[in-house]
């Protein structure tokens, strides 16, 4: 074996190795286990707001303008719920707090989503 | 030294290899839309490898969904567009005048609830209509009504008077006041032509939640079963069960999610049709089989059954399975979902396992 050999050798285990590695890398990113937890609003199609959702933080709420005119939102620390919406039957304020990923409130009259991100157990829940 | 270089070189090249198919093959995407439509959220996953054809499927399944929304919408004022272009509307308007002909899926899906308000003998009515009116879910004020109306309006509810006419492509309510209410089938039609959508466009593998009405196609991402989780019908963020589901439907009637309170009581929408009130035997039941229409349909009609009756039923019909957590805190479902449903019934539930 000569030196060129040998340092075509390394070359080569290394990019295997590097290769091996991202794959596993970007297939444990694309399976959602993002370490921060987070909820995405959106409303009327679009994503207005992302919040951050850890133990600590306090108590904030913030508005966000639905189909039907404005709906509260409040977070305390890890969780999030809507307080105040102007739609007939209240269904997303009955529902109260959200905090598990793959958790969402749903207001179909104001076309608003609070979703929680994060690896959820199961692929979907029906109800 | 020569064959142990050439060994090494070997071992090298070999992981080159491995490593570059694991990079460039096996790149399956995930493309998710969202959409409010037919009064819920309805979300769509679709897996595979090119991205544009991901995108133009989901486009193609949301297409038909709109169709069949737009043809079964009760709800248009008169003289708009939507109310023209909906059967439901057309064919209320000349109830106890004429026949209306009618898109060969609002005949399909009328056939299909004619057919099932027999199996279940009433305990499942598409003409409910004026009944829905009168309790009034959905809109700003709904209330418990007056007995005597609620009676004038359970006269004009009975499929018997419906006529569907499937030569002619035609469909007739026989009493004039009688009124449509899709509410109970549409949805899970609309998700089971949605699915065909995307077959048609290639897709392998695709979950359709129109709001927690699901109907997965094929396998999950990893090869594996789909895990769905039925939701706790008291406990918001608990699960009761979680289904094992491929190329299945999965679809729950429950007590707890659209309903209002009045004199101290809990008002739920899923009526009964005989009695004209909220029916009281089931806290959630959750139909599954293969074609989300029919799960979307069983739903209802379990959910209105006595549990004992409602799994009867089931059992009877091919390819057709149920679980149910009854009014009294008991979880029931068909031996054949054994293997295939992971019960974790919490505080307040009985699951016997001997059922």
């Amino acid at each position: 074996m000569t030196r060129a050999d040998r340092y075509l050798a390394a070359g080569i285990l290394l990019i295997a190795i590097l290769s091996v590695a991202l794959f596993y890398y970007r297939s444990s990113l694309s399976s959602g286990k993002a370490a921060s937890v987070g909820a995405v609003i959106s409303a009327q199609g679009k994503i207005v707001r992302k919040i951050d959702l850890s133990p600590g933080g306090g108590k904030t709420t913030f508005l966000v303008s639905g189909r039907l005119g404005p709906a509260t939102v409040e977070v305390e620390g890890k969780r999030v719920r809507m307080v105040d919406a102007p739609c007939p039957e209240r269904i997303c304020i009955k529902q109260g707090w959200i905090e598990n990923p793959g958790e969402s409130i749903v207001c179909v009259p104001g076309e608003t989503v609070i979703h929680v991100e994060g690896a959820a157990p199961v692929d979907a829940v029906t109800r | 030294m020569r064959k142990q270089r050439a060994l090494f070189a070997l071992v090298c090249l070999l992981l080159g290899a491995v490593s570059a198919g694991l990079l460039l093959g096996q790149r399956t995407r995930e493309y998710k839309s969202d959409q409010f439509l037919m009064d819920t959220l309805v979300s769509i996953r679709v897996y595979g490898k090119d991205a544009d054809k991901l995108r133009e499927a989901v486009a193609a399944a949301y297409a038909e969904m709109h169709r069949i929304a737009d043809l079964a919408d009760g709800f248009p004022q008169p003289g708009t567009t939507a109310y023209r272009i909906s059967d439901v509307c057309r064919i209320n308007e000349q109830a106890g005048l004429k026949p209306v002909s009618a898109d060969k899926d609002v005949i399909a899906m009328l056939t299909l609830a004619k057919k099932y308000h027999s199996l279940s003998e009433g305990a499942f009515d598409v003409t409910i209509g004026p009944v829905m009116d009168l309790w009034g879910f959905g809109r700003n004020d709904p209330q418990v009504p007056p007995p005597g109306r609620l009676g004038e309006a359970l006269a004009l509810v009975g499929s018997k008077d419906l006529v569907v006419n499937e030569r002619e492509q035609t469909v007739f309510l026989r009493k004039a006041g009688m009124k449509l209410d899709l509410g109970a089938v549409a949805k899970g039609y609309a998700t089971e032509k949605a699915i065909q959508a995307l077959k048609r466009h290639g897709i392998e593998k695709a979950l359709i939640d129109a709001g927690g009405n699901i109907r997965v196609l094929g396998k999950s991402r990893r090869d594996i079963p789909w895990r769905i989780g039925i939701k706790d019908p008291r406990k918001a963020d608990a699960l009761t069960a979680v289904l094992a589901l491929e190329d299945s439907a999965a679809v729950t009637s429950g007590d707890y999610y659209r309903y209002f309170e009045a004199g101290g009581k809990r008002w739920h929408h899923i009526l009964d049709p005989r009695t004209g009130y909220p029916a009281a035997e089931n806290m959630s039941v959750t139909a599954v089989t293969a074609d989300a229409g029919l799960a979307d349909v069983l739903s209802t009609v379990f959910f209105v059954l006595k549990p004992e009756k409602a799994l009867e039923l089931a059992e009877k019909l091919e390819g057709v399975d149920l679980f149910l957590v009854a009014d009294d805190g008991r979880i029931l479902h068909t031996p054949g979902l054994r293997g295939r449903v992971e019960v974790k019934a919490g505080e307040g539930y009985r699951h016997d396992q001997g059922r």
